[in-house]
């Protein structure tokens, strides 16, 4: 440790010594040396030795002992603030912790004096910070603790002349609030109001994101005097940042209200700010919709709500189309499904060929959600036309987030119609160019394989999912192997017998060894799935070629695929006896093969078939 | 090294986690025994398939197997460049060092004008040790494993590949064999000109605005590969949009497999697969989405404080 130290933190000359003074050296407890190394790394002129050192401050703490560090080691950290925002976020973030190190909750409130400092800092990270720890010891201390230390500090950063510690006052109130009796919560609230009013912008902001938590501590009665009038003053702001703000706290007191109070004293604010000329406040309008009208319980409001939402699908910003996209499903039961299939049917046809990809892709994502509304007629007739147009978009995203969205369109319509109308689409995109996209249709084969049947599919998408195998894409390829177990464990052994396997095996003979070597996954994947003898009579034999292929890639593929035929094989007494003679000989001879993968690979087969057999 | 435990470490660089220093160490010991059995001219066999610049883009390395096949299923030559620029050239780095010395017979590394300590330190993959390992030990022991790589290597005795082109001072292959190669890439001479040249349309020789190596035209290309009996010369370190570009009537290519390069290029990236008659087939392929992209591990500063 000393080496290090010396090279990392030499110090250099006239290092400052001015401020309280802290002797480290004199304690009796602990190990000198690291209490010293400690000591030093705070005064070090490296920035990371002094970060380090704070990471390090429980353990001076634990060898000081309680006492000392709240009489010296936490007034020398409260005067010796450094200037390095960097560190002062560690100290933030370290004294949230240290409660137990100035010894336990009834003495919390020494910790919070170099808080309300950092409280008060320049950096935002840094008061962020601090609120958070503030707030931390909040919770273990008892109400005349946090009458008599919290509530005068948070009127000193309330009355503070520069604004960072009246935006970090706004972050303490709410925890302040359930800890205190009637007559202070009054003068909380007073507070809490003059920082809605505060002249400056960054004070209201932190007035209207602070709001939500204290509305969730207030009663009823001070919801409709206090909370509201705020609110709504913040939601007129000239300020849109601080408008949008106050989104979060609406969806809090909508909460609290009956059905006729929020009609009464919260619709007007509501229609305004859903119609606001930012579209950030629009967005966070959007983005919070469900919520917001969910709440409002007033069913001619709820309705009303919906025509917001459709000229919210209209905007001209695509973030807030976006938003309002993501709001769908919510937003089907705002009104009779009759009358919400009438009318978002235009709104979707808009959507659809949205200029914009994203809120197309959005859109992708959550139209499935409808079906449920619009039920097996409506969603055959109005959304399948427009999931075939999103699956024929032209940006892959799109076209991706409708396929795995598939199976909420099943659900309500059956596979089989499903099927009917989408398959011509899926056969398009089983060839797209992006091979994401071809990935996400084989994952979705085997579902439209079960319910569509043997013929159909043999007719259909046979051919396709044989040429996956042939895919230039590694994974595709992969994935086709996976794909036919599947449809061989939905089809049947016969099935896989007459259909695919032979087509499997021809593939042993390509000129390409990327493409012998699917052949031996493939075979390796459908092992489990087919009996024994088909092992024997098709698998087995058309690996002989493959054993003396010239591609060491080849042999050593066909060492490891001996390991799953091998466990078929066992399944039935009469091929049983073929992992004598077959099996155990391949894989001598591998083992004495030319290239030492393949050697490797052969003894580790080998291995495991021994270990499978104990 | 005991295998089972390369095969962890294998697995852990996959997910892009480091692996520790002392593993790391024993790592480049380990790759340096076999750099240093293979010639300056490493002999590779068909199939191959292969691939050029990476630059740390870690997730578009996953992409690129993805694409081509794991390692060993799928022989690979690595043209050089694994790191700098990119936000995971340990991890890269480290990665295919750890399969070849699994897989020596499977995947192959040469080195590239970004394996230099002098390149390393101002381009990014020295600074990117520091948060990871708390010191550049391993990044020294990385620089010495860059000694001992190879400059080239042939394909079948018909395919050169390269890092950078052609040297003035070199007309054999034998001539590349004479290098001693074991040292920090020099500012000049045959073993820098190798790592660092370009082909250009003109004649002959050209300077190089890299200010190292040179530019060589078709006719010296033409020339070389008659010398050598040999029909293609590929190499790696110019993007290209496409992925990868023929020169001079198809005697020269080269591939580009850092798609998006520096996140904000929008190329597509390549890789050209030999089979075992050395038909020729570019992959194409795209950088990793969002979703396949881990966030960036915070690793907590190293314990040498205690």
């Amino acid at each position: 440790m000393t080496e290090q130290m010396s090279v990392d933190s030499a110090p250099p000359s006239g290092q400052p010594t001015s401020g309280p003074h802290f002797d480290f050296q004199d304690t009796q407890t602990g190990d000198l040396g690291v209490l010293a190394a400690i000591a030093d790394a705070m005064k070090s002129d490296s920035l990371a030795d002094r970060l380090e050192s704070l990471k390090r401050l429980s353990v001076l703490a634990l060898a000081i002992g309680e006492e000392r560090t709240r009489e010296e080691l936490i007034p020398f950290l409260d005067e010796s603030i450094d200037d390095e925002d960097e560190l002062l976020l560690s100290l933030a973030e370290v004294l949230g912790d240290f409660v137990q190190y100035v010894g336990g909750p009834k003495y919390a409130y020494v910790l919070l004096r170099p808080l309300e400092n950092l409280a008060a800092a320049e950096e935002t990270v840094v008061r962020d910070k601090a609120v958070e720890s503030i707030n931390k010891l909040v919770e273990v201390m008892d109400q005349p603790q946090v009458e008599e230390y919290l509530i005068p500090c948070v009127a000193r950063l309330s009355a503070g002349e520069w604004f960072t510690s009246r935006s970090s006052a706004a972050g303490l109130y709410a925890a302040a609030y359930g800890k205190v009796t009637d007559a202070i919560q009054s003068k909380l609230r007073a507070g809490y109001e003059a920082l809605c009013k505060d002249e400056t912008p960054m004070i209201r902001r932190a007035a209207a994101s602070n709001l939500e938590a204290l509305v969730s501590r207030i009663e009823k009665d001070h919801v409709l005097s206090f909370a509201i009038p705020n609110f709504r003053r913040l939601a007129d702001d000239d300020q849109d940042s601080v408008r949008l703000l106050t989104i979060e706290p609406l969806v809090a007191i909508t909460k609290c209200l009956s059905t006729e109070e929020c009609k009464q004293y919260l619709g007007e604010s509501v229609q305004r700010l859903c119609v606001d000329k930012s579209w950030r406040v629009r967005y966070m309008v959007a983005d919070h919709f469900v919520a917001i009208a969910t709440n409002i319980k007033d069913r001619e409001l709820q309705e009303e709500l919906v025509n917001v939402a459709i000229s919210l699908m209209h905007d001209n910003e695509a973030e807030v189309r976006g938003a309002i996209c993501t709001q769908l499903d919510g937003l089907a039961d705002l009104a009779a499904p009759e009358a919400i299939v009438a009318r978002l049917q235009a709104p979707l046809q808009e959507l659809v060929e949205d200029p914009s990809q994203h809120v197309r892709a959005t859109l992708g994502k959550h139209i499935g959600s409808l079906c449920r509304v619009f039920g097996r007629e409506g969603t055959i007739e109005h959304l399948l036309p427009l999931l075939l147009r999103l699956l024929k978009d032209s940006f892959p995203d799109v076209r991706l987030n409708i396929i795995s969205k598939l199976d909420a369109v099943d659900n309500v319509v059956g596979i089989d119609s499903l099927s009917q109308s989408l398959l011509p689409a899926i056969v398009e995109l089983a060839e797209d160019k992006q091979w994401r996209v071809r990935l996400a249709i084989i994952e979705y084969v085997p579902l439209i394989a079960s319910q569509l049947g043997m013929q159909f599919f043999d007719e259909q998408l046979s051919n396709l999912c044989m040429s996956w195998l042939g895919d230039p894409v590694y994974s595709i390829r992969e994935a086709a192997t996976v794909n036919l177990k599947k449809l061989t464990d939905v089809f049947g052994v016969d099935w896989a017998r007459s259909t695919i396997i032979p087509k499997i095996l021809v593939m042993a003979n390509h000129p390409n060894y990327l493409y012998r070597i699917t052949t031996i996954f493939a075979i390796t994947t459908i092992a489990p799935s087919v009996t024994p003898e088909i092992v024997r009579d098709l698998i087995l034999p058309s690996l002989e070629g493959l054993v003396n292929d010239p591609i060491p890639n080849i042999r050593f593929n066909v060492a490891k695929s001996l390991v799953p035929l091998t466990m078929a094989l066992r399944k039935s007494p009469e091929t049983a006896p073929l992992e004598g003679s077959v099996i155990r000989p391949t894989l001598a001879r591998l083992e004495e093969d030319r290239d030492p993968d393949v050697r490797f690979f052969a003894s580790r087969s080998l291995m495991a078939i021994n270990n499978a057999q104990a | 090294m005991v295998q089972s435990d390369l095969d962890r470490q294998i697995e852990q660089l996959r997910r892009c986690e480091i692996i520790t220093e002392s593993e790391v160490k024993e790592l480049c010991n380990k790759a340096r025994e076999i750099f240093i059995e293979e010639s300056n001219v490493q002999r590779v066999d068909a199939p191959v398939t292969i691939c050029g610049d990476i630059h740390g883009q870690f997730y578009d390395l996953q992409e690129l197997f993805t694409v081509g096949g794991e390692c060993p299923d799928t022989n690979y030559l690595f043209m050089g460049d694994f790191v700098d620029r990119g936000f995971y050239s340990v991890e890269t780095f480290l990665l295919l060092l750890a399969l070849k010395v699994r897989y020596p017979d499977r995947i192959s590394l040469l080195r590239g004008n970004h394996e230099s300590r002098q390149i390393t330190q101002v381009y990014g993959f020295y600074d990117q040790f520091m948060p990871k390992y708390g010191s550049a030990n391993v990044w020294r022991n990385c620089c010495e494993v860059f000694d001992y790589m190879s400059l080239v290597a042939i394909i079948d005795d018909k395919i050169l590949c390269v890092h950078g082109g052609l040297s003035p001072v070199i007309n054999t292959v034998d001539q590349i064999r004479t290098i001693d190669r074991k040292q920090e890439v020099p500012h000049e001479g045959a073993m820098c000109d190798l790592l660092w040249s370009d082909p250009e349309d003109i004649s002959g020789w050209g300077l190089s605005p890299r200010g190292a190596g040179y530019l060589f035209g078709g006719d010296v290309v033409r020339s070389f590969l008659h010398t050598n009996n040999l029909d293609l010369i590929a190499r790696a370190p110019q993007l290209v949009m496409e992925g990868f570009k023929h020169m001079f009537d198809k005697t020269c290519v080269t591939v580009w497999s850092a798609p998006n390069y520096c996140y904000r290029c929008g190329n597509v990236a390549a890789i050209l697969e030999f089979d075992e008659n050395l038909a020729s087939n570019f992959k194409i392929f795209e950088a990793a989405p969002q979703e396949a992209r881990g966030t960036p591990a915070k690793k907590p500063a190293p314990d040498y404080f205690l």
